[in-house]
């Protein structure tokens, strides 16, 4: 017998689940794993049950489904469903995994599901697609307003203006925040780009700040400069970085 | 401005006649008590001469009209109307003096009199063409600059219209479309549930479409429509909230700016219910009093809620659309405490004591 393919439905709505089911009732090659009616459910069954194939919405509460995907080690195969989301759309227009666009037909939905088992049977390239995607999205997508980091099992969701500072860290960036300091898997570049530049500043190669949380910046010997914040934690300012908030303050 | 000032009305053209009849009269008495010149003499020189410009006053509208200030030389204008006074002035010496000594026969002493006071009457023939043209572009001046001020208020009217109209509530897409996807599931599992919320979808759409062109409804049938923005969203989201209301007879009466209260029930269900895990109580509660409906939407948050903040405009847009349609800009007010969102709305009502 064919190996069994294993989808998990992700959606806050139990009727759009609804729908997806009763198209996958004809396939007797797909199992239904889960369902999950919001991102941290998620999250936590796709680690857990490592499905083939995932329906995902992305309006949903507490983490949408570009953040969820963020916090996922193995992407599965994506299907998005999403009712109007010119995001998405644009997403998919780069790279496309699927989208579908509620309410749609069994027709659409038989497409896109054939999409996703070829895509299956490349995986790797189907990875590389969905981290295009992200970047993409991301692009696209207004200023970050929180940042999502998964820490061991935990997941927090930091607000943009608990952060008191990110540093550079090899690969990673550790993110200094009210909550406590959290390694996540992202550039500098990566922040300098997603974080409101009215709020955030890079202020040296390793360091960008929350700029309401500068208290005085010092001239500690010719040309060089240290930044303070208001917890006490000094920052060096590099020469670019001292440019710029010379044209802020 | 187009129609002759005074021809065009009755009344002017008697406000007209009697201002020279006051004229003629002071003009006899004048050569008759003053001058000693014989009653006749008198009566016929004022007659005649006063008569003549009147008429001739009548015409010079039509050159003043066109000779405007807008876009001729001032210089030019000047020449124009000395070169008209002088010819008018002549034209109403000769014309005078052809009917009283020609045709009317007045005699020499008369004769004696026109002559010697000429070098007077040619200044003064000149002088009152200056005066009538001068009230003629008065005229022309105040009535375009009333019609401007006019202008001004229309313009002033429609960009209050136009703002308004943007500040209005649009159906969000995201509803329409996320409902017609739970209209398409519930056709198979449930095909009476699916027509309901079809109707309650259609009800809404009519309402809120044909409402764009009104600007206040009664506040009981706004309610209606939100009602069946709720129940729609409450076969979305089954059990993920419980509206509740708390209102009065009186209160349903009166009238609010339409679509006015629906992006603060959006509002409510996008931050709170979209966002939560758990039940959020939405609430409404109105009161008449004091000159004013108060209404006060109300809900509850998940406080583990570390949530984008939304972008304020609902908020905004209800705010400016108050200050246009009141002029009052301390009509809303937003309170944030123990978990519970709250939007305060003051309409002022003017049958409520």
């Amino acid at each position: 017998m064919e190996k069994m393919n294993k989808v998990i439905i992700i959606d806050d709505e139990t009727l759009a689940r609804e729908i997806i089911k009763k198209y996958l009732l004809s396939h007797n090659e797909i199992e239904i794993g889960a369902e999950c009616s919001n991102g941290f459910e998620g999250v936590k069954k796709i680690n857990e049950l490592n499905p083939d194939i995932v329906f995902l919405d992305i309006q949903m509460p507490r983490l949408n489904g570009f953040e969820m995907l963020e916090l996922i080690d193995n992407p599965p195969v994506i299907i998005f469903t999403t009712a109007y989301d010119q995001y998405a759309i644009k997403a998919f227009e780069v790279n496309a995994a699927d989208y579908l666009l509620k309410p749609f037909s069994r027709e659409r939905f038989e497409e896109a599901l054939e999409k996703a088992m070829i895509n299956l049977k490349n995986k790797k390239e189907q990875s590389k697609i969905i981290k295009e995607l992200i970047k993409h999205t991301s692009n696209i997508d207004e200023y970050l307003e929180r940042i999502v980091v998964k820490d061991g099992p935990k997941i927090h969701i930091i607000p943009v203006d608990s952060v008191k500072y990110i540093e550079a860290q090899d690969d990673y960036v550790l993110i200094h925040s009210t909550e406590g300091n959290l390694l996540k898997q992202k550039t500098m570049k990566y922040f300098e780009e997603h974080l409101s530049p009215d709020d955030f500043l890079r202020i040296h190669r390793s360091f960008i700040v929350f700029i309401p949380r500068i208290k005085k910046i010092e001239l500690v010997e010719k040309e060089t400069y240290k930044l303070y914040l208001d917890d006490g934690t000094s920052l060096p300012v590099s020469k670019s970085g001292y440019e710029k908030l010379k044209k802020i303050f | 401005m187009e129609n002759h000032p005074i021809l065009s009305s009755r009344r002017n053209i008697y406000i007209y006649f009697l201002f020279w009849f006051i004229i003629i009269i002071t003009n006899f008495l004048l050569l008759n008590l003053a001058l000693r010149l014989d009653t006749s003499a008198a009566l016929g020189d004022s007659l005649v001469f006063n008569v003549l410009f009147s008429w001739l006053g009548l015409s010079f509208w039509y050159p003043t009209r066109y000779i405007s200030f807008e876009d001729t030389k001032f210089y030019r204008i000047l020449l124009n109307h000395i070169i008209g006074a002088v010819v008018v002035s002549a034209f109403w010496l000769l014309c005078g003096y052809l009917i009283l000594i020609e045709v009317l026969r007045f005699d020499d002493i008369y004769q004696n009199f026109f002559f010697s006071t000429l070098p007077w009457r040619f200044p003064i023939g000149a002088l009152a063409y200056f005066v009538i043209t001068s009230f003629y572009y008065l005229i022309i001046y105040y009535s375009g600059f009333q019609e401007r001020k006019l202008h001004e208020a229309e313009l002033k009217g429609l960009i209050t219209q136009a703002e308004l109209k943007s500040l209005k509530f649009q159906i969000n897409p995201h509803f329409i479309f996320n409902s017609l996807n739970s209209m398409s599931a519930l056709t198979t599992i449930d095909p009476e549930k699916a027509r309901g919320m079809i109707l309650k979808l259609a009800e809404f759409l009519r309402y809120t479409l044909a409402n764009n062109d009104r600007q206040k409804n009664k506040l009981k049938d706004e309610l209606h429509n939100i009602k069946l923005y709720l129940e729609i969203e409450k076969i979305r989201f089954e059990d993920k909230f419980d509206f509740t209301e708390q209102l009065s007879e009186e209160c349903l009466e009166q009238e609010i700016p339409n679509m006015l209260l629906q992006p603060l029930f959006e509002n409510a269900i996008k931050h709170a219910v979209y966002e939560s895990l758990e039940k959020i109580n939405v609430n409404l509660s109105c009161i008449c009093e004091n000159g004013y409906l108060k209404i006060e939407v109300s809900n509850t948050y998940d406080p583990g809620l570390k949530s984008k903040k939304g972008t304020g405009v609902g908020l905004k847009n209800i705010s400016e659309r108050l200050k246009l349609i009141y002029h009052q800009n301390d009509l809303i007010q937003v309170i944030k405490e123990n978990n519970i969102f709250k939007v305060l709305l003051y309409i002022p009502q003017k049958n409520i004591a």
